[in-house]
């Protein structure tokens, strides 16, 4: 791989920390979730500067439209990017909350700004929950998707979703191993088939959950 | 008619809603939630999940009704404008 190719160095925050800086390390990031900086300049410098503050204040880039309360699982949620704590929220309303990014199928992130229409219940939901080129094949990981814990995997060019959680013992499935068709619990073997959720233990089979891809991302479906 | 918006001095979209509540000539009470301290900042944050369900900002009280976000559609149906 040529030094081009590689992502950018991510930069440590500390006096100094500028704009350039913030950008250059969240775009990549924000791009594996599938989403990309707003395309209105002006306002994403302004949400960038008004992180600047926050970092001084408080030494982290908490989102300017949200507040920190004290409780730090609360907080670390709001911490920019905090796509992957709000997937399902804001693959409904197509931005992150603040609009300083926009998901990478919306052209004019313009047209988002001061919009905060959710779909009306019911309506489908599509979320990017990862970059395929991610998800190599025969691996695993965990993504949290609304309330939900999923396992992903890859098996050549198929992608699948089971519950993250084994029914054996709770074991994290996303941290298992794939053997074939077959992923294995990390905690005590157990095994599960992954394009239909079975297992050979009795009443233990998992929900699965169907992915598709659309451009580079492999996708679920929920309702709103 | 009651008008209150709760704010963040940090946030593009509460100085948005304010500035389109002026423009409007919309008589509102704000509350810039970060900018409070100790028992106060608590209690506004209290008062914004409960109100809201969340901790997102702008929220504007509009008499019994709540819009999270800078929703100019909502705000124009509700202030009649």
């Amino acid at each position: 791989m040529s030094n081009s190719a590689r992502p950018p160095k991510r930069r440590m925050f500390g006096p100094g920390t500028t704009i350039e800086d913030l950008k250059t390390y969240m775009g990549p990031f924000a791009a594996s979730l599938g989403y990309r900086f707003n395309t209105e300049a002006e306002f994403v410098d302004e949400v960038l500067a008004s992180e600047l503050e926050i970092l001084e204040a408080t030494g982290d880039v908490y989102c300017p439209c949200r507040i920190r309360t004290g409780d730090p699982k609360e907080d670390v949620a709001i911490i920019c990017p905090c796509i992957p704590f709000h997937r399902e929220q804001f693959a409904a309303i197509r931005k992150c909350w603040c609009g300083l990014f926009i998901r990478t199928d919306v052209s004019d992130g313009a047209e988002l700004l001061g919009v905060m229409d959710e779909p009306e219940a019911g309506t489908p939901i599509d979320i990017p929950v990862c970059r395929v080129s991610d998800l190599k094949p025969g691996s695993v990981r965990h993504v949290k998707v609304g309330k939900n814990d999923l396992a992903i995997t890859r098996v050549g060019d198929e992608f699948f979703a089971v519950s993250n959680i084994c029914r054996h013992a709770f074991g994290p499935l996303g941290d298992g191993v794939m053997e074939g068709y077959e992923l294995v619990c990390p905690w005590h073997g157990w095994r599960y088939d992954v394009r239909d959720g079975t297992t050979d233990h009795p009443g233990s089979d998992l929900r699965v959950q169907p992915l598709f891809i659309v451009n580079e991302y492999v996708m679920i479906r929920t309702s709103a | 008619m009651t008008v209150k918006v709760f704010a963040l001095s940090t946030c593009p979209y509460c100085r948005m809603t304010r500035k389109y509540l002026d423009e409007n000539e919309v008589d509102y009470d704000v509350a810039e939630v970060d900018q409070l301290a100790g028992q106060e900042r608590e209690d506004a944050i209290a008062e914004v999940k409960n109100i809201s369900g969340g901790t997102s900002f702008p929220v504007i009280v509009i008499d019994e009704e709540v819009i999270v976000g800078f929703n100019k559609k909502r705000m124009k149906e509700l202030l009649d404008l």
